[in-house]
C-alpha cells in the first residue's frame, strides 16, 4: 500500500541575499503523522516550516501541500486551509476566546452561528470548559491559552497542522501536559502534523519521524529509533547522551507487557505442574471482575496447590496502561522494583511489566 | 464677590453673542480634529508599511508643528485669504505630527505574534489592517486624536486674529480693551469646550473597542 503524502518537500532552498538559510532540503510527511524539525537555533527549522505556508516564500525547489504546488496556489487560500500554531501563540487579545478560535471562520465569511458553534465544539476539544469562551486572552494562563491556540488553528477543519514550537513558552510540567494531551487529540482527529521543536525529549515523544536540521541542511531523518541509532556525530552531540532512555518515552508501556503470567483464580488452586509457572516465582491472584488480589510465592503454595486468602500478598502500586515505558522504568527505580503491575482505571488487572522487557525494548528495532 | 456677580451679569447680557461664537469655535475645532485625523491616520497607515521613506514624513511633520500658530496663520493668509479656511487648514496641520506619529507607533508596536498569527491563519492585508493592527493600536490613536483635540480648541482661538471669528474674538477684544470680564467670557467656554472634547472622544473609544471587539 502506498502512503499518502500530505506534504512534500524537493530540494527546498531559501536565501536572503546570499546567505543560505535553508539548504537544499527534501522530505514527505506522511497524512496522520508527526513529522518533527530540529535542530540548533539558526538552523532555519522555523524557516522551512514557515515556508510550507508560504509565510516566508521559498528561493528553490518546490514545495507540494496534498500533490499541489504552493506557488500555483493563492497564499491566503493556502493558509486558510492550514492550521497554524506558533510558540508565543498570538491570541489577539482585544478578542474573546470564543473570537479567537472562530477568527479563521470569520476571515472566511462564516455566519456568526456557525463560528459560534465551533468555538464551543473546539473549546471543548481542547480540554477548556465553555464558560472560557467569553473570557479574554489575558484571563488565561499559558498553558490555557496554548490551548485555545490549538483550538483555533483546528477551527477550519484543516487537514495539515503547523506547528512553531508550541509549547516552548510553557512551563515544563504544563508542557509535558499540553505534549500528552496533543497525542491523545492526534488519535481521534489523524492531522498531518509539522511540529518544529529545539527540546530532543520533546521530538521523540511526540513525533513518529523526526528531520535533523544543521545550518539549514537536514542531516538526518528517521523514526526516533533511527535517530539514536546515528552514526552521524553531530546528531549523537545534539540528540545528546540520554537520548535512548528518551525514546523509551515513546513507547506505550502496554507494548513491554508480559502476556503469558501465572495467573490463579482466587477460588481455584495452583495447577503445579502448568507449564507456565517455568522460570516464575510467584503466581497473581485474581477475581471474578478482572482484577488482582495480589500475588503468592510458589514456594509458600500448600503441597496440592491451594492456599488462603492469608497467604496473598497485596501488590506493590501500578502504573497506569497509558504510562510510557520510561516512565514505568523511573517508577521502577524510584521504587527499588523490578516489575510493577500494570492497573487501568477501572481497577483491571492488565498484567506486568518486567524491567528486563522494558530493556530488551531497546535491543528491537521499532518497526 | 461684586466682581463675580458683576462677571455673571455681564456674561448674561452677552449670552447671544457668547453662544454663536461657542457654536462656531466648536464647529472649527471639530472641523479639524476629524480632517485631521481622517488624514493623519491613513498616512500613518501608509507609513507603518514603509517606516524607512516614513520617518522622513514624519519629520516633515514635526518641523510644520514647530511653526507658531500666528506664523502660520500668516503664512496661509494670502493663499487661502480671511475666514474659516486658513484657520481649518492650520488645525488641521498641527493635528498631524500627534496623530501620525501614534498611529505609526499604535501600528508597529502591535504584538508580531498576533500579526503572524493573524497572517498564518490566512488574513489579508486589508483583515489584518481592519482585525488586528487597528483595534490594538486604538488606545495609542486616541490618545493622540484627544491631545489634538485639546490643543486645537486652543489654537482656534488665534482664528479670531484671521476673521474667523470664534471664542478667540471675545478674548482678543478683551486684551485690546484692557477687560478681564471679557477675556474670561471667552476663556472659560473654550476650557470647557476643551475638556468636553476629551472626554466625549473618551468615550468614544471605549464605544469603539466595544465595537471592535464584538464586530
Amino acid at each position: 500500500m502506498t502512503r499518502e503524502i500530505s506534504v512534500e518537500l524537493q530540494n527546498v532552498s531559501k536565501y536572503y541575499g546570499t546567505e543560505k538559510v535553508v539548504d537544499e532540503v527534501s522530505f514527505s510527511v506522511e497524512k496522520g503523522e508527526i513529522f518533527v524539525l530540529i535542530g540548533p537555533s539558526g538552523c532555519g527549522k522555523t524557516t522551512t516550516l514557515k515556508m510550507i505556508n508560504q509565510l516566508i516564500p521559498h528561493t528553490s525547489g518546490n514545495i507540494l501541500v496534498n500533490g499541489v504546488d504552493v506557488t500555483k496556489l493563492d497564499a491566503v487560500e493556502l493558509r486558510r486551509s492550514i492550521g497554524y500554531v506558533i510558540q508565543y501563540i498570538g491570541l489577539l487579545p482585544h478578542l474573546t476566546i470564543q473570537e479567537n478560535i472562530a477568527f479563521v471562520l470569520k476571515l472566511t465569511k462564516k455566519s456568526k452561528k456557525e463560528q459560534n458553534e465551533r468555538a464551543l465544539e473546539l473549546v471543548e476539544t481542547v480540554g477548556l470548559q465553555a464558560n472560557y469562551l467569553k473570557r479574554y486572552p489575558r484571563e488565561l494562563s499559558g498553558g490555557q491559552q496554548q490551548r485555545v491556540g490549538v483550538a483555533r488553528a483546528l477551527a477550519a477543519n484543516p487537514d495539515i497542522l503547523l506547528m512553531d514550537e508550541p509549547f516552548g513558552a510553557v512551563d515544563p510540567l504544563t508542557r509535558e501536559q499540553l505534549q500528552n494531551e496533543l497525542l491523545r487529540l492526534q488519535e481521534s482527529i489523524r492531522k498531518t502534523i509539522v511540529f518544529v521543536t529545539h527540546d530532543m525529549q520533546e521530538a521523540f515523544k511526540v513525533g513518529s519521524r523526526i528531520g535533523i536540521l544543521r545550518q539549514g541542511k537536514l542531516v538526518c531523518l528517521g523514526t526516533p529509533m533511527e535517530i539514536v541509532r546515528s552514526e552521524d556525530e553531530f546528531v549523537k552531540n545534539f540528540i545528546g547522551q540520554g537520548a535512548l532512555f528518551e525514546v523509551l518515552d515513546t513507547i506505550p508501556v502496554l507494548r513491554a507487557i508480559e502476556k503469558d503470567i501465572p495467573i490463579v483464580s482466587e477460588k481455584g488452586k495452583v495447577d503445579l505442574s502448568d507449564e507456565k509457572l517455568k522460570g516464575w516465582e510467584n503466581i497473581f491472584v485474581t477475581n471474578d471482575h478482572g482484577q488482582c488480589l495480589g500475588y503468592i510465592s510458589l514456594d509458600s503454595l500448600n503441597q496440592d496447590g491451594t492456599f488462603s486468602a492469608g497467604q496473598i500478598e497485596p501488590l506493590p502500586a501500578g502504573c497506569s496502561p497509558e504510562v510510557s515505558v520510561k516512565q514505568a522504568v523511573e517508577e521502577m527505580l524510584w521504587k527499588g522494583k523490578t516489575w510493577l503491575p500494570v492497573i487501568s482505571e477501572d481497577e483491571g488487572f492488565k498484567g506486568i511489566v518486567l524491567f528486563s522487557s522494558c530493556a530488551d525494548l531497546l535491543a528491537e528495532d521499532r518497526r | 464677590m461684586e466682581g463675580v456677580i458683576g462677571f455673571f451679569q455681564y456674561f448674561w447680557d452677552i449670552r447671544e453673542m457668547v453662544a454663536v461664537l461657542t457654536v462656531r469655535h466648536a464647529w472649527m475645532a471639530l472641523a479639524g480634529v476629524v480632517l485631521g485625523t481622517l488624514t493623519a491616520v491613513p498616512m500613518g497607515i501608509l507609513i507603518s508599511r514603509k517606516p524607512k521613506v516614513g520617518v522622513y514624513v514624519i519629520d516633515f511633520a514635526g518641523m510644520l508643528y514647530t511653526i507658531p500658530s500666528l506664523a502660520l496663520l500668516g503664512f496661509l493668509l494670502p493663499f487661502l485669504g480671511l475666514g474659516w479656511l486658513p484657520t481649518i487648514t492650520a488645525l488641521v496641520i498641527y493635528s498631524w505630527l500627534p496623530v501620525l506619529r501614534n498611529t505609526v507607533t499604535g501600528i508597529l508596536g502591535v504584538d508580531p505574534a498576533a500579526k503572524e498569527a493573524a497572517k498564518g491563519m490566512g488574513a489579508t492585508p486589508y483583515q489584518l489592517l481592519m482585525n488586528v493592527e487597528l483595534p490594538l493600536a486604538l488606545p495609542v490613536i486616541m490618545a493622540a486624536i484627544r491631545t489634538v483635540a485639546v490643543l486645537t480648541v486652543g489654537i482656534t482661538v488665534m482664528g479670531a486674529l484671521v476673521g474667523a471669528r470664534g471664542l478667540g474674538e471675545l478674548i482678543f477684544q478683551g486684551i485690546s480693551m484692557m477687560d478681564n470680564r471679557t477675556i474670561l467670557a471667552g476663556t472659560i467656554p473654550v476650557s470647557i469646550m476643551a475638556l468636553s472634547f476629551d472626554q466625549l472622544l473618551g468615550l468614544l473609544e471605549r464605544k469603539l473597542k466595544v465595537v471592535t471587539s464584538s464586530a
